[in-house]
Parts: C-alpha cells; structure tokens; sequence
C-alpha cells in the first residue's frame, strides 16, 4: 500500500504526448520531482512524496517512456531540452508558475536545461548523483561507449551487460545487474527489487529509442559515459550560468557517475555540496530520513 | 579567570563621564550588549560574549555608574539621554556602523529610544526581559514601594526595602534583598554571588541617582506604545515566565507592540542570562541567522521545571499491543506518578486507548496506516507478513519522519516503542536524530524463512537479521532497553541465517525479559462462572467461540467454522458457536446457521475466550496467549507464510503444552468439526502463564525515567 496517495492526478500534454503526473500537499514552494532515465518511473521518489507534502505542494512525473506516460519513440523526445519543455508543460498544466527543482542523475541534465532555458520556474535546483559528462568515467564503465552498438556479449561480465543487443536478449539479467550497481550499499534488496519491477514497465525498446537521442553538447558522446569536449563545454556553461540557489547531493560510493562529478558540478555552479559518505546512485532510496532533512533544509533556505 | 579577552579595550571621556568600553571577535554583525546600570555592568554578560564573539563582532560596555566607567552621582547625569548618548558614543569609539542591540530590563527602554532616534544605526533588537515602563503589568511591590520611595521608614524589610535612604545607608541590604528575589530558581549560589559583588562596586548614592534619572521626564503610555509600534526592525524578546523584577506580561506586550519573536523561559526568573545561558545565546544566535525570517513565538521550559514526558508507540498490526502497552503505562504510572505519557499511534490502537482516557498525540492522524497495508496484503487465510513488512518500507519511512517532529518538538524523557519498526530502523541508520532514551519492545526476535520462499526468501530474512544485528552491534546506544515480552525459553531455537548467531543466544545478551505479559488477570473459577452469567452461555450447553484478527483477515476461517458447525451438530445437538468477525469484516454477510449467532467487534474479547468450552482461532500471538492464561481449550489455525505465527506463536505455546495445531490448508470442514467434538469442553494441563510482566517491563522502563 503506498504511504499517501496523490491529491489530484492526471496528464499533461505536449505535441500529442501525454505525460502522467501526479500532486500531493498544497504547501509552499512547490517541489517538482523530475523523471530520470526511463529505465524507472516516478515511484523511486516514493520515500520523499508523503513526508514532503506535508510541507509543500509536490508534483511528480513520468517521462515519455514509462509509468502512465506515453512511449515516445521519438528519440528527440528524450533530449534534455524536450525534458525541461516537458516540465514546463506539467508545471502549466498543474497551474504552478515556480517550483523548487529536483533531479536524479539524468534528471540533473533536465533540471539544468530547465533552468537554463525557464529560469523563471526555477525557484531552486537540486542535483542528486548527477549524470554529467564533466569527469572521465570510471575504468570499469569507461569501455562502455564503444561497446554499446556492438554484438551482444555471451558470457557478460560486468558493465559488458551494457550493450543493446544483451538488453534485447536478457533484458532482467542486464537490469538486475545495473540496479545492483545503482543500489550498491549492503541490504538493498528490498530497494532492488522496487527498481527491478519499475524496470520491467519500461524495457529494451524504449530503452533504445532513448538511447538514439541526439548528444545534448553537439558532440560524438551517447549517454554520458564518454565525455568529449563538446559535452564538457556545454554542460559546464549551463552550470556556470545557473543563476538560481543550486545543491548538489552526491554519494561517494556512487558506482555509475563518480563522486568527482558532483564535486566538479558544484564548483561550477557555485553551489553547495552535500557529499553522503557510503552512499551510491540513489541515497533518496537508501538514506531517505537524511535526504528528506537535507531537501527540506534547502527548501527552506530558498522560500521567497 | 575569563573566557574571552577583550580584543580591544578603551574608554570614551563622554562630557566629564568615564564610559568603558569593550570589543569582542571580528564577525558579522555586530552585537552591541548593554548592561543596565548602574546595579550591574557588562559582566552580566560573561556567558554570552565568549559564544557570540566565536560568530559575531560583539561590543558592550559598563554603563555610567558602575564597572570600570565613571561613578556621577547627580540624577541628572543618569537621564536616559545621557545613557542613549552613552550608546551612540560606544558605537562611534568601536567604529560599528550599524549593530544588533542586545539589552536587559531597563536597558530595553535605552535601547528603544537609540532605535528610535538613531534608527540607521540599528538593524534588530533582543530584548531580553524588557523593563519598558507601562508597558503589561508592573510588578505590585514596585508601585506599592514607589508611593514610600522618599520615606525614612521604621526597620523597614521585604520590598519597602526598595527605599532611597535604604540604599543611602544599607546599601548591601537591598542588593542582597533585590537579588535574592530575582533568583528564583533553585541552586542559583554562585550567580546571586556575582549580582551582589557587581552591584556593590557601584554605590548607593549612584544608585539613587540612577533610579531617580531614568524617570527624568516620565513616560505616558501612549508615548511608549507609539515608539513600540514604530520600530521597524527584527525584535526578539526573550522573556521568563516567574521574572520577579519585570512582569512577563511586559515582554509579551512589547513583542506584540514591535511585531517581534517572544521565546517565553517557563521557570526561569529574571536573569536567564546567568540562569539558562545555554538557551539564551543560542536563541540569540538562532535569531541574528535568520533575521529575515524569525521563527513562531514558543515556550521553552527549564530542565528541572519539565514534567517527566514518555512518547508511547504502539504497534497497529493485530490489536494485542495496545492491551499490553496500556498494562505497562499503568504500571509506569504507579512507579513515577508525574509521568505525562503521549501515544503515537493509529487506529485501530487509538480507539481503545481513547476508550481509556489516554492522550493520543494529535500528529498520529497523519501516520500512514500500517494495519491499512497488513489487511491489503492479506488474502483468504493467508498472510506473507515478512514481505508485507518489507513492502511496507515507504509507510515506515513516512511514519518516522512525523515521529521525528513529534520527538524534537515535544522534549520527550523516553520513547517506548512497542514493535515500532520505523524509529528503531531509521534511528539506527540516522543514530544522530535520536532524541530521548529509547526501549524496544517486542514478542519475537529474528525473521524466519516460509517454505515457499525458497532459497531466497531464507537469503532475505538472513540478510534483514543481518542488517539488525549489524545496527546493535555498531549502535549500542540507540536502544536503551530492549525487553523482550516472554522468558528465555519462549525464544525461539533457530539461527538468524548461515554465518549468524544462534537466535536465543543472541536474544539473551541483548535482551531483558518481562515475562508475558496477558493486560489482564487470569480469572478465578467464581469469575468465570461470573462471566459465563454476563455473556449468558448456559452452564450445560457447549459453547465453541470462533475469532479472528482484527487485521481483516479471517473470513475463510469463519466460514470453515461455520461449515463445520452442522457437522459438529451431528455429535453435539446442543452446540452453540459463537463468531466473532471483528471489525473489519461485516456479520451480515456470513452465512447464517441454527445455533450461530455472528458478532463484529467485541469489547474485551479475553471474557468470551475465558468463559467458553472451546475457541477456535487463527495463530496470532495474544489471543493464543490469553486461551493460555485462561486454560481454555482451543484449535488454532497460523495464517499460511506468517513465519510469526507458524514458528514463533507455535513454539512459544508449545512451551506453555497449549492448544492443537492445525494446519489450515490440510483441514477441510468435516475435520475440523471432529476436532471441535474432540476438544471442546476438555480438562487442559497449560502451564500456567506468569503473571505480573507488565509491572515488570515497567520496572525495566521506569529507570530510564
């Protein structure tokens, strides 16, 4: 049973594509929580949504691709810049003029082109493990950009299971593995196993069509696992121009964007840095209490 | 020796007066401290400077008449304007621009008149009980002793000491008299020490001059309320509620006139700031961080003048922890009578602790239901109640962070927590959030893999034990107490998982053990006959009770009962079989049979299991415990996958020689009603169950109160 349900639900429609969102609480500022990558839909904020409704009015959404959204099989609709119209369109249509902003990995890259191209509903920023090419990758994932396209590994080992032909192959093998990684603190079964369902909403074709989105930097990168410099320029000159209170939240033991990148992402918006030592991909799912104390803080600090 | 050195040190030749001066740290902003002499100087703030120079630029000084500045006599050398000339020229000899005002009692009325006349010199004001003239109340001896100010009075005592020619001649007297009044709270030695040695450097001629200069052009009450409402700044006004010297209603008043904070001191008199220095400074520093945006006014009670305050959490899921909570809290109650004991808690736990009187926190209408969640994870006679726990994670982590609000805002002593999953969790994975001293309480230890989990349901339990383990092991000081509610022997013979502590060994280092405890006394023979009257089940006519949960499991159960109760019939004509629905499941839409009569929730259902010859009923814990106590013959069915009631409740009876087992999935209708002829009316050989647990887990508890 979910610990409180949404006070109003519904769709917001862009370009014929209807996006699935929901609201809860009615207080002030309003909190909007981004989608991340389509692999999981809205439900993996559901350690946050009750305890911050009961302070603020919060919106959550499904982007194109998963959850009660429709599947896009545009790649374009899964660019950055289509994700922060997205939003726009949901703010809208939940009659909300200005939000406090939060973004999970890719979800930082939405937050930040939101922001950067709406910054007037941008009350503040919140980047959690964010997914930014500023920093090399990590040695274990840094092959994984040339391999992606290639032919499906037999006996994966590893990030090797990162390769589209594996993920039309052994779609769950490849999701249970990634989510061990995103989920990577001792006891997190019950957490896996959350992601893992959400996973099985979505699957390899989406996944696919999301993966052929055009490089939000102009460059060569797909995702954000090979930065070349034209990703690194662009994302590093949104942040430097972000102009709203900005936090950046980063676990160190983060196995899929480094903590270097949090660290590097702060220093460039000039914001402040909340480092969770232990932690990986997702510390709103396995440290929700500190989490929820760290928003509510930066939430209040940003109240106009 | 002091805490903090001056920084810079000097003195102002202000028109012929000595005026000395101090400056402490280099932050921002500055804190202008005014002491209000001449009965005092700038040491009344010995506990604040060294804490608010660590963050802020702090400047005091003495003011005229005492301390290291200069001693004039005549009352027109202590009007206030010479005292808000006084400011002025600290502020200029310091070089600070602009400065928060910090004054005391009449000082307060100084610093509303620099604010005022000098309104771009300050940027906030704390006032801390603040001796504005007409302002609330004025304390009675203050205008009773003013009519005899001028008399020469014979041996005059108490406040007619407050008398000019009192302080001419027995200066020291009315000091000692003043201060002695002012410290009202008890164990106040070394700060009464202080006022009195601070006040007597000065004199009691400067002192007249000081109580008859201030009055220099008398205020009138609109004149006040007028510069009141007019200072366009952050206030803060710190305020004890018993202050002696300037009327709480005064504090109040100013906060309401200037639109400021009012932090109210229960117990504390007219000197927090050597008495609660603690709260003082850091309120005050609360205050200049945030000085846009200044918190509700609130009342902060002394340590020593707090009611002893207990949070009680009561776990929803099956309705035995209330009985036995309420049974602890009585007994904790005969052990400290002052204990205000609040309850944190959800239906359907709240309407019978609201049924006896007790406070339930009005946060528990917030809580996410968890007994909700049990009754939608259950279906037919089964329930998966280790994983229904696990699902249960976004209730847990929603429930904690209201409990977490409710324990920071309330100030409580301790926290019990029967079966509260969410804040031994979460205060565990978050140790620096504990508030308070903390018991757990439960009636099993250790999650045990259902056979038709596999390999991995045995994996997760092991992993969730594990995680516990882990938490006490690195965490010790999160629980206080854990009391377990039964003996050693109720401890279940398995192991936590492969590579884990045998669960009983475990249990015993890091346990106590309360016994069972039943939230009633076992009738005697008379009270049964008593109760078997009350219900009206005849002496000579076999009466079989059928309950179930209160959890909304249980209407398979019910209807394999009501199948078999025409079967039973058959040996047993007269046989009359009373169900109990509970409250969740509606009597009317059970079948109806000759000789059933069907109920939903019953009041103190333990009467209806004493009194009659049998009882059927699921595995759960309590009801199983009170057939116990009574020595009432019953068949109990364990909810299919509830690894509590298959392997816990089981082997916990076992050990009391209770009851038959039997296996729901492998009992049809026709066995049933040969066992119901089998047991019903039977002489049974328990155990007898202990009594006195709840006197005992309140015992364990009442220490940490």
């Amino acid at each position: 049973m979910r610990a409180r349900l949404p006070d109003r639900q519904g769709h917001a429609v862009r370009d014929g594509l209807r996006l699935g969102f929901e609201v809860a609480g009615s207080g002030s500022p309003s909190v909007l929580l981004l989608p991340t990558w389509t692999i999981i839909h809205s439900r993996f904020w559901k350690m946050q949504v009750p305890y911050l409704a009961r302070h603020y009015q919060v919106i959550t959404y499904d982007g194109p691709g998963n959850g009660r959204s429709d599947r896009s099989t545009d790649p374009f609709r899964y660019d950055p810049d289509s994700y922060a119209s997205d939003a726009v369109e949901v703010l809208d249509t939940c009659g909300v003029d200005r939000a406090v902003v939060v973004g999970l990995s890719l979800g930082a890259q939405y937050g930040i082109s939101l922001a950067a191209n709406h910054p007037e509903r941008v009350a503040g920023l919140v980047l959690v493990g964010a997914a930014l090419p500023l920093v090399p990758p990590q040695p274990e994932r840094a092959a994984i950009g040339a391999a992606f396209h290639g032919p499906a590994p037999t006996k994966p080992r590893g990030w090797e299971r990162y390769n589209l032909a594996y993920w039309h192959s052994h779609y769950e093998d490849f999701v249970q593995f990634f989510f061990e990684q995103v989920l990577s603190e001792p006891h997190s079964t019950k957490a896996i196993e959350d992601a893992v369902s959400w996973a099985l909403d979505a699957g390899p074709e989406i996944l696919e069509v999301e993966a052929a989105r055009p490089p939000a930097g102009g460059g060569r990168s797909s995702e954000t696992i090979d930065p070349d410099a034209e990703s690194i320029d662009h994302w590093a000159g949104l942040l430097e121009a972000l102009a709203c209170p900005t936090l950046v939240i980063h676990g160190t033991e983060d196995r899929i964007h480094q903590h270097q990148v949090g660290l590097e992402a702060a220093r460039l918006a000039g914001a402040s840095m909340i480092t969770m030592e232990g932690s990986g991909h997702m510390p709103n799912v396995r440290e929700p209490v500190r989490f929820n104390l760290v928003l509510r803080d930066f939430i209040e600090g940003v109240k106009e | 020796m002091r805490a903090s050195i001056p920084d810079i040190e000097g003195v102002i030749d202000r028109a012929g007066v000595d005026i000395y001066f101090e400056v402490h740290g280099h932050g921002v902003p500055a804190l202008l401290l005014i002491p209000p002499g001449p009965i005092t100087h700038s040491r009344l703030f010995k506990a604040q400077v060294p804490y608010l120079a660590r963050h802020f630029r702090v400047v005091t000084f003495d003011a005229r008449g005492n301390g290291r500045s200069g001693r004039p006599v005549e009352r027109f050398a202590h009007t206030r304007a010479e005292n808000v000339l006084d400011i002025l020229s600290v502020m200029d000899a310091t070089e600070t621009t602009n400065a928060i005002l910090v004054a005391h009692c009449h000082a307060v009325w100084w610093a509303l008149e620099f604010a005022t006349f000098h309104r771009e010199r300050v940027s906030g004001m704390i006032a801390i009980e603040p001796g504005v003239p007409t302002l609330g109340r004025s304390q009675p001896h203050w205008i009773e002793t003013a009519a005899t100010w001028d008399q020469v009075l014979d041996q005059p005592a108490g406040w007619n000491l407050n008398n000019r020619h009192v302080y001419l001649n027995e200066h020291r007297k009315w000091v000692e008299w003043f201060f002695g009044q002012q410290l009202v709270e008890p164990h106040s030695s070394k700060p009464f020490e202080d006022a009195v040695t601070w006040a007597l450097e000065s004199t009691g001629e400067v002192l007249v001059a000081g109580e008859e200069g201030i009055e220099v052009e008398p205020p009138t009450p609109e004149g006040i309320d007028e510069m009141c409402r007019s200072l366009d700044m952050p206030v803060l006004v710190i305020h004890g509620e018993l202050d002696v010297c300037q009327h709480v209603d005064r504090g109040r008043a100013f906060a309401e006139l200037t639109g400021g904070e009012l932090v109210e001191l229960e117990g504390a008199g007219h000197l927090p700031l050597v008495r609660d220095p603690v709260v003082v400074n850091r309120t005050i520093k609360r205050f200049v961080d945030n000085m846009e945006a200044p918190m509700n006014s609130h009342v902060w009670t002394r340590g020593l003048n707090r009611r002893k305050k207990v949070l009680y959490l009561s776990s929803p899921i099956g309705l035995g922890h209330a009985r036995r909570d309420l049974s602890i809290a009585q007994e904790l109650r005969q052990i400290h009578p002052d204990v205000d004991i609040d309850w944190l808690a959800q239906d359907p736990v709240t309407s019978v602790l609201e049924g006896e009187g007790e406070k339930v926190h009005p946060a528990s209408e917030w809580l996410a239901s968890e007994s909700g969640h049990i009754a939608s994870e259950a279906s037919g006679h089964d329930l998966h109640c280790f994983q229904a726990l696990r699902r249960m994670d976004e209730i847990l982590v929603a429930n904690f962070m209201i409990f977490q609000e409710v324990v920071e805002e309330g100030m409580y002593d301790l926290v019990i927590g029967d079966e509260a999953w969410d804040v031994d969790h979460y205060w565990h994975e978050n140790p620096e959030l504990k508030r308070g001293s903390h018991v757990w309480l439960t009636d099993f230890v250790g999650f045990l893999p259902m056979p038709s989990g596999g390999d991995h349901e045995a994996f997760l339990t092991a992993d969730y034990n594990a995680e516990m383990i882990e938490h006490i092991a690195r965490f010790p000081r999160i629980r206080d107490r854990a009391i377990f509610v039964g003996n050693a022997d109720d401890v279940i013979p398995a192991s936590f998982g492969p590579g884990l502590p045998k669960i009983r060994d475990w249990t015993e280092q890091h346990f106590d053990f309360s016994g069972y405890i039943t939230g009633f006394e076992p009738p005697n023979a008379g009270q049964l006959a008593q109760w078997r009257t009350e219900l009206g089940y005849h002496a000579d006519e076999p009466v079989c009770v059928v309950a179930v949960g209160g959890s909304g499991v249980g209407r398979d159960l019910l209807e394999k009962a009501i199948a078999a109760l025409p079967m039973a019939c058959r040996s047993l004509p007269d046989l009359r079989m009373v169900a109990v629905a509970g409250p969740r499941i509606d009597p009317s839409t059970l079948p109806s049979h000759p000789g059933l009569e069907v109920h939903g929730y019953v009041d103190r259902l333990y009467k209806n299991l004493a009194a009659c010859d049998l009882a059927v009923v699921q595995g759960g814990l309590t009801t199983t415990m009170e057939l116990t106590a009574s020595k009432t013959p019953f068949i109990y069915f364990p909810l299919n996958n509830h690894f509590e009631q298959n392997h816990h409740v089981r082997h916990r009876l076992d050990q009391y020689n209770a009851g038959r087992h039997m296996d729901y999935a492998l009992t049809d209708p026709e066995q049933l009603a040969a066992a119901i002829v089998t047991e019903i009316g039977n002489r049974v050989e328990y155990r007898d169950v202990e009594s006195g647990g709840a006197a005992r887990a309140a015992a364990l508890i009442a220490e940490l109160v």
